[in-house]
């Protein structure tokens, strides 16, 4: 397997080195949502006096830091692929062959991500200086951070593939994609960090899983949480890709059977 | 662990294979979406309906059947794409659908319209890529890649980017990306859909050499029939799914078509020639009559006895293989006595 995705990154890095600038134009917009809200929030909390609900400017601005540098690792469009090529006939040459579809999208995920991280990292060091931001956390919250941000990214990644297979009864997932995007971006600590939020609200959050990709390893990564309540954390995210993979699993099979092998 | 396959069994072995799709169906009109919306009705479309077939290994069949007939669904389900609805098969001793590595590495499917190159990059690359996916030990990659590199003349292709190919040259990338596992059984989809003339020959002499080397069984489509008079001595034809003929292909021209054709370019104009046979066209000086398989030798020599010098040209011939299969397509019943 090893020598299976040495091949294949080396296949994804040579097709992605064609269209890099597309790759950091996509990079770009995705952060552009994060720091509209760390505009919003620096506003509001100078406004009130430099604090709002505990979160000084300072810590509003590492949070949307932590939370953009969260988003890019954790990010993952395999259920949009996923649907084009079934459309298009594009996932029955890689159902012929003895590797799992799944594996082509991690390597094409971690190529992209590790391609736009050094452009990211550029981008999110002029944010911090802008807004003058001081990290607050402990050695521990960087390796909770690691556990963590894998965690999510697989979460993220997992909960693509459970929607990917919708297709196989649905033929089209944009609907369920755009609803899917929408509750996290309520509830995953996008509108704002979690602690300010309702508190029907925050129970919602902690009970889906869209937090666990975001909000929780951007407050680990900003050192916003006691180490206990991190390590809670990383048993919920555990928790939640556990379930996830078994979702996917079931799915996987059962749509296999609905397959229908459209257009090739 | 996987099924073992004894030496003397089919390589595909097939028994009253059958696939139902279920399909939305509603009227045309903004009324008839709405209602649909609400209320959606759906339409069971039996594409394959209960085929039973065996092939032996090394062998080359051809697989026929008008556009619809379940051709494709047929491979689909062999090569494990498809669940059936109904109905056994195995292929090299697995069950094509449960899709185990060791099938997936045992076959292959080609599809004269579907690509499964990355376009982005050279066919070298996705070449080293399904390497490694079949687990192809280097000496064997090196030796099957130069096979077909050779057989195809692979050279000046192998280095472009697919998407700066050609479609002939696209297919050709295509078929060794295929083939590199060394698969033994290859199902083979319109393998020369879109091509031209001599690139279809070139596909042609390929697909038969490579059978010679490797002794892989093929199972075939093709809408052109010289892929299939030059490569397959057994067809298989299908309609509507029902299998209507499994023999050699010579045997159905036999069958269907127990008849010669003559062609005859006179001198001058054609005259009444019914007396020879049936004339199924006659314009100018150019006639084709129809005679009885038995009395073509003797019609002829009776032609070119009775017409002497005005006959220009004389040819007898089977009639062409797409007049048989059309014959067959409009039987839409089995020949059952010819499947023995």
């Amino acid at each position: 397997m090893i020598r299976i995705y040495r091949q294949l990154l080396v296949a994804q890095i040579q097709a992605a080195a064609q269209y890099r600038i597309q790759a950091v134009l996509w990079m770009l917009f995705s952060i552009i949502r994060p720091v509209i809200f760390l505009a919003a929030w620096t506003a509001v909390s100078t406004a009130q006096g430099g604090s709002v609900g505990g979160y000084t400017t300072s810590d509003f601005a590492a949070y949307y830091i932590a939370l953009t540098i969260v988003g890019h690792l954790t990010t993952a469009w395999n259920s949009f692929e996923f649907e084009f090529e079934v459309r298009q006939g594009r996932l029955s040459p890689k159902l012929l062959r003895p590797l799992h579809p799944l594996h082509y999208s991690v390597v094409e995920n971690l190529v992209w991500k590790v391609t736009t991280f050094l452009p990211l990292m550029l981008v999110c060091l002029v944010i911090a200086l802008t807004f003058q931001v001081k990290w607050s956390g402990e050695w521990w919250h960087l390796a909770l951070f690691v556990p963590s941000i894998v965690l999510a990214a697989a979460l993220s990644f997992m909960i693509g593939w459970v929607v990917a297979t919708a297709t196989f009864w649905l033929q089209r997932i944009n609907t369920v994609n755009t609803l899917l995007q929408r509750t996290s971006f309520i509830f995953a600590g996008q509108i704002a960090p979690l602690a300010l939020m309702p508190i029907a609200l925050q129970v919602i959050s902690y009970s889906l899983p869209f937090a666990y990709v975001l909000a929780i390893p951007a407050e680990i990564l900003r050192g916003g949480v006691t180490l206990e309540r991190g390590l809670l954390y990383l048993v919920g995210q555990a928790v939640w890709l556990a379930l996830a993979i078994v979702a996917y699993r079931f799915a996987w099979r059962a749509g296999l059977r609905e397959y229908s092998a459209v257009g090739a | 662990m996987y099924a073992v396959t004894p030496m003397d069994a089919p390589v595909v072995d097939v028994r009253a294979l059958r696939k139902v799709y279920r399909v939305t169906e509603r009227e045309t009109g903004l009324a008839a979406t709405f209602r649909s919306f609400v209320r959606r009705r759906y339409r069971e479309v039996l594409a394959v309906d209960g085929i039973t077939f065996h092939i032996d290994a090394g062998e080359v069949v051809g697989f026929l059947g008008p556009n619809g007939a379940g051709k494709t669904t047929t491979l689909k389900m062999l090569s494990g794409l498809l669940y059936p609805t109904g109905g056994e098969a195995t292929v090299l001793g697995h069950v094509p659908w449960r899709r185990e590595g060791a099938f997936l590495r045992g076959m292959t499917l080609l599809m004269g319209n579907r690509s499964q190159l990355v376009w982005d990059i050279p066919a070298a690359d996705s070449f080293l890529v399904l390497k490694e996916i079949y687990a192809v030990p280097e000496a064997q990659y090196t030796r099957t890649l130069d096979e077909l590199t050779d057989l195809l003349d692979l050279g000046p292709l192998l280095h472009k980017p697919v998407r700066g190919l050609s479609l002939g040259e696209r297919m050709k990338v295509e078929f060794a990306a295929g083939l590199l596992h060394s698969p033994g059984v290859a199902f083979l989809d319109e393998p020369t859909l879109g091509l031209d003339i001599s690139m279809q020959g070139r596909i042609r002499r390929f697909v038969a050499e490579y059978n010679r080397r490797s002794g892989a069984t093929i199972l075939l489509t093709s809408h052109y029939m010289d892929d299939v008079v030059a490569l397959c001595r057994r067809v298989i034809v299908i309609h509507h799914g029902v299998l209507l003929y499994d023999g050699a292909l010579a045997d159905l021209a036999e069958r269907m078509a127990p008849y010669k054709r003559i062609s005859v370019t006179l001198r001058g104009t054609v005259g009444d020639l019914s007396t020879y046979g049936e004339v199924v066209s006659s314009n100018e000086n150019l006639a084709t009559i129809h005679v009885p398989r038995a009395q073509a030798a003797e019609r002829t020599a009776r032609l070119v006895r009775e017409l002497g010098d005005q006959l220009a040209d004389i040819s007898v011939e089977d009639p062409p293989i797409e007049e048989v299969i059309d014959k067959v397509f409009a039987s839409e019943r089995p020949l059952a006595e010819a499947m023995a």
